[in-house]
């Protein structure tokens, strides 16, 4: 997730990382973890919830941007529900993958190169 | 190859969706075209996938039910027995291409039992072997270091950098991503398309960087444990 503040909207951080602030702390999934300190007024405070879950924080100074990255410590998958996600098809219209609700899903990554 | 799976599987309730991983679309869209696809045929630009599903080369593939539930992670997803495995290697080669091919020869042969066991699921859903529990999916998920979680925070970076213009920037941040999380062939490969060659960027020899990166497919290929190395087989 790209910053350029350490405190973004709770709902913004969710679309981005999976991960949202319920009062039992941070979840994704059914997988709860206690992030004390971690909300404040529905904003996140993503030193407080990186620390916490192992989401490395790099920093461009010189540019004044941050990259989050994901959880870690554990698997590449914390939990086996699947994220939202949401792309554009070959057209540019957006497609969210929970439209695929009710069939089974062979998702497959490939690239040009 | 992917669409064909789709026709014959999707009166069963399987669909099939294909993500491409490229910074530019525009270099997708041709391939997505000429397949005819009539399935959901996405682009990622920004990589959502790499960090949201461990997807770490390609193709890779997840499984999910009607219930939105994982049922297989991120693994190595060849449903066509690749050519370069039966390939002769004529000992007139140069050495190098020689130790290449070979290795080739040792990336896991798991094509057709692949893609039987997606036949099977389509077919018998949770009752298929194949098919995993949530704690299983989870636990045969790939490792994920602190290391490769900075990884992937570097290459986002890089990324954003490049689109602001800033490329030299972003490959500064991109070598750090390398060298944090070598096992994986996205970040290398994708950055190494965006430099030309005296052949055009869109030769194969846009794959050996070494004047920028010090470094190119082979040589990565080789050192980090060849064709066994590649692939992450899917365990049937």
């Amino acid at each position: 997730m790209l910053l350029t503040e350490l405190t973004v909207p709770a709902v913004d951080f969710e679309a981005a990382t999976g991960w949202s602030a319920r009062p039992e702390g941070m979840c994704k999934g059914e997988v709860c973890v206690p992030a004390p300190g971690a909300v404040i007024d529905g904003a996140i405070d993503v030193e407080a919830v990186s620390a916490r879950l192992g989401m490395a924080l790099v920093h461009d100074a010189d540019r004044g941007v941050w990259a989050l990255g994901p959880e870690s410590g554990g698997r590449a998958l914390t939990t086996a529900v699947a994220p939202e996600l949401v792309l554009p098809d070959a057209d540019g219209n957006p497609f969210k993958l929970s439209a695929m609700h009710g069939r089974k899903v062979l998702l497959v990554a490939w690239a040009s190169w | 190859m992917w669409q064909a799976l789709h026709e014959e599987l999707e009166p069963l309730g399987l669909s099939v969706v294909t993500v491409a991983l490229d910074f530019d679309p525009a270099k997708a869209r041709p391939w997505i075209s000429a397949a005819g696809a009539t399935h959901p045929s996405l682009i990622d630009a920004d990589h959502h996938v790499d960090e949201l599903f461990g997807i770490s080369n390609v193709p890779m593939a997840v499984w999910i039910d009607e219930t939105g539930t994982l049922v297989r992670p991120a693994e190595g997803a060849s449903i066509q027995a690749s050519p370069l495995r039966s390939m002769e290697i004529s000992d007139d080669l140069p050495e190098r291409l020689r130790l290449v091919l070979s290795e080739f020869k040792n990336m896991p042969d798991t094509a057709e039992a692949y893609r039987a066991a997606i036949v099977d699921w389509a077919h018998r859903g949770a009752d298929s072997p194949y098919a995993l529990t949530p704690d299983e999916v989870v636990a045969r998920s790939q490792p994920r270091s602190a290391d490769h979680s900075r990884a992937a925070a570097c290459f986002e970076l890089g990324h954003h950098l490049h689109v602001q213009g800033d490329h030299a920037a972003a490959i500064a941040w991109w070598k750090q991503a390398h060298a944090l999380f070598p096992e994986n062939w996205t970040y290398k490969r994708q950055a190494w398309t965006l430099e030309s060659t005296p052949d055009g960027e869109d030769s194969d020899k846009a794959q050996e960087v070494q004047d920028v990166y010090g470094t190119s497919w082979s040589d990565e290929f080789l050192r980090m444990g060849g064709g066994a190395a590649y692939v992450i087989a899917p365990r049937l």
